[in-house]
């Protein structure tokens, strides 16, 4: 009897479960990699979607970057689209290797989102043969961040830190190391983000507009390589592996620069202890002419999947958060520091406030600025192969091989992979 | 009549036998036999992702003229060549020196020197990234004696990035070859030895012309084990390097090849099937090789 009773229970608490579950149709689930950026952004937009429709819940999971693009890939190729998301987040270099290489996964939402509102370069990373994919979310515009106390031992002002150039950035960090020992920036030898900062300043990439391969022949590239290789054999960068150290380089105070995305602000501000100590100034450029001091690094976007059971819905949701909630923007820019693609974001009063943590400047003010200033290029679908070519042939660059021979080297291997 | 009855029997015993054996011989056609065919079928094909078309043998004049693959293939090599035998040789005498009866708390000294093999593959992997990282702890401690001047790049310079991946894989798997030789030894007749000291054989020619011989079948056993597993090495070079196989490819493995074609790079499929069958063929060849030059030449 007592058993039977109990039988019973628990066929009701596993009925109850199975109740509920199918009465949360409405829960969006989105995958995403950073819990103090797009996770915490994406949280914030679900709690104003589900504010309006109650009915609705954003279940936002946030696990490391690498692994959201591994698990997606394998999902997509295993065909079991059970285990996807309804949302999930892509950064801009893979967008076209997955729109490619898995026709059909993702939404079409050129009839459902007004794109001509977001910053053209972003639609573009998203389009294939005219159709627009995805809903446009944070730029990369790039920056210098730097320690205004180390500059200042080494003996530098924030307006010599203002429009400078790649040499003189060199000399400026050869002052740094002598004078306070600290490194002037961090670099990982296994990730090319500092080049492609650099191309991208040039308004160039590893590709053309036609896809098709451009190395030998893309003095941007060169240039960019050149720099690399001065400023790792002039010993004023720290050498490190992977991207939490590099993070940690940030907190640990060794280095005197970090030269990134507008989204590494959260991080930097995330060191409390530094209140003060950080200003923003352009990159550098190749030129003294006052030009090509805008770039980007990273900047992603949502992807709703079409198989999603809740794919209208997730569409909705885009739409009326990301595509339309001005106020929203001015919200994640002053708290995480993600600078949105909607154009009409731009004009909120989020822009002009100053930032105390960075001794009062009006920091998302320039970000904007240099945001209206860079090239677009197109990325192509095989960033990551070429990025891991260019890198193979760093040491050779060091070395003080002739740029021509590493660029045909870098090329033949680039060739082998984009097949 | 008892004939018909015994043939009812032999079926009900087939019967029974195969009931019992037919769901693990399904899930190995399922899950080891089938895939085995299909990546065969896969690596005739090639394309983006799901966009596959028939290729014949397309991947295999890819990977002919394809510099990754090369490296990779080289670092593979490398590493087995390197990496075995000196595993080998010092499992061989951490077991010679760890079989002395006189030895004292040899029960502590063979548990630490097979501990490593308890623990996680990916665990070690993340602990020896931060104890050989710029500033980690095994750089700190060889400025603090002195022997180096500057740190040295363990993950990013691309000589030390090897030898790192072959430290940190001999000090994974030594123990555990260990173990082989120390269990084969116990099997060795002590009055052999007994003979030889009588007879004023050196201890080093007893290592040498008595116990290394008659290991030579366990000997070729670890060995093959070793080089396959060395062959297939994954889980280190990924978590030392993040899944890139750097600085510039020089830990890059077969292995993580094929990963980084199946789901870091423009997923090539069919191409990375191909590179998986080179690795079974290489390890057929060496298997082949190592069994053939230890036959017994009787």
């Amino acid at each position: 009897m007592i058993y039977s009773r109990k039988g019973a229970y628990c066929a009701l608490i596993g009925a109850s479960l199975l109740l509920s579950t199918s009465a949360m149709a409405g829960e969006i689930t989105v995958w995403c990699w950073d819990p103090n950026f797009n996770g915490a952004i994406m949280q914030e937009a679900g709690a104003r979607y589900a504010a309006r429709h109650p009915e609705t819940t954003i279940k936002v999971v946030d696990f490391a970057k690498g692994d959201v693009e591994q698990k997606l890939q394998t999902a997509l190729a295993s065909g079991t689209t059970q285990a996807l998301p309804d949302i999930v987040l892509i950064e801009d270099y893979g967008a076209q290797k997955y729109l490619q290489s898995f026709p059909g996964a993702f939404a079409a939402l050129s009839d459902k989102v007004d794109h001509a509102a977001f910053a053209p370069y972003k639609v573009k990373l998203m389009t294939v043969d005219g159709t627009v994919y995805g809903m446009p979310f944070d730029t990369g515009v790039a920056g210098m961040f730097y320690r205004k106390d180390y500059l200042e031992a080494a003996g530098f002002k924030p307006s010599d830190m203002e429009n400078i150039t790649w040499d003189r950035y060199v000399e400026i960090g050869k002052a740094v190391v002598e004078k306070t020992g600290k490194k002037m920036v961090a670099i990982d030898p296994n990730g090319a983000d500092l080049i492609r900062i650099m191309m991208q300043s040039q308004g160039k990439w590893y590709v053309d507009d036609q896809d098709n391969l451009t190395i030998t022949d893309n003095p941007a590239l060169r240039a960019s390589l050149e720099v690399e290789g001065k400023l790792i054999n002039a010993g004023v960068v720290k050498t490190l592996s992977g991207w939490t150290e590099w993070a940690g380089s940030i907190g640990s105070g060794d280095v005197a620069t970090v030269m990134s995305g507008v989204w590494i602000t959260g991080t930097i501000k995330a060191q409390a202890d530094q209140f003060g100590k950080w200003g923003v100034a352009p990159i550098p450029s190749f030129s003294a002419d006052g030009k090509g001091h805008a770039s980007n690094l990273g900047g992603s976007s949502w992807y709703v999947l079409d198989a999603s059971a809740e794919k209208d819905e997730a569409i909705d949701f885009l739409n009326e958060i990301y595509g339309k909630d001005v106020d929203f923007y001015q919200k994640i820019l002053t708290e995480r520091g993600a600078v949105g693609s909607l154009l009409a974001a731009r004009t909120g009063d989020a822009y002009s406030t100053a930032d105390d943590f960075f001794g009062g400047e009006k920091v998302w003010q320039r970000f904007a600025t240099w945001l209206a200033e860079v090239p677009p290029v197109n990325y192509g679908a095989f960033t990551t192969e070429i990025d891991t070519a260019v890198m193979a042939h760093l040491p050779d660059v060091l070395k003080g091989e002739p740029l021509d021979d590493v660029l045909k080297s870098i090329e033949a291997q680039a060739q082998g992979q984009i097949q | 009549m008892t004939i018909a009855r015994a043939n009812g029997l032999k079926r009900s015993y087939d019967l029974n036998g195969w009931l019992f054996i037919g769901p693990s011989v399904a899930l190995i056609a399922i899950y080891l036999v089938y895939p085995i065919f299909r990546s065969l079928y896969l690596s005739f094909y090639a394309g983006k992702g799901m966009m596959m078309k028939f290729a014949g043998f397309g991947n295999v004049v890819r990977l002919w003229h394809d510099p990754v693959f090369l490296s990779a293939l080289t670092n593979t090599v490398v590493f087995f060549v390197v990496q075995v035998p000196i595993m080998i040789t010092l499992a061989l005498m951490l077991a010679s020196v760890l079989n002395n009866d006189r030895l004292k708390f040899i029960g502590l000294f063979r548990t630490a020197i097979f501990l490593p093999c308890v623990t996680s593959l990916v665990a070690y992997s993340v602990l020896f990234k931060s104890m050989f990282s710029a500033d980690g702890v095994v750089n700190a401690s060889l400025l603090a004696v002195g022997l180096i001047g500057t740190p040295i790049g363990w993950l990013t310079e691309p000589f030390w990035a090897k030898v790192l991946v072959i430290l940190s894989i001999t000090w994974r798997w030594t123990g555990y070859n260990m173990i082989f030789y120390l269990a084969a030894m116990q099997n060795i007749d002590r009055s052999v030895y007994e003979a030889a000291r009588i007879d004023g054989v050196p201890a080093w020619a007893r290592f040498a012309r008595l116990t290394v011989p008659m290991l030579k079948p366990v000997i070729l056993f670890t060995t093959i084990t070793s080089t396959i597993g060395t062959l297939q090495l994954f889980d280190e070079v990924y978590n030392l390097t993040e899944g890139k196989g750097g600085p510039s490819d020089s830990t890059l493995t077969l292995s993580l090849y094929i990963y980084n074609l199946t789901f870091r790079y423009m997923p090539s499929f069919g191409y990375a099937a191909t590179v998986s069958y080179v690795i079974v063929i290489m390890v057929a060849l060496l298997s082949f090789l190592q069994f053939y030059a230890a036959r017994d030449r009787s």
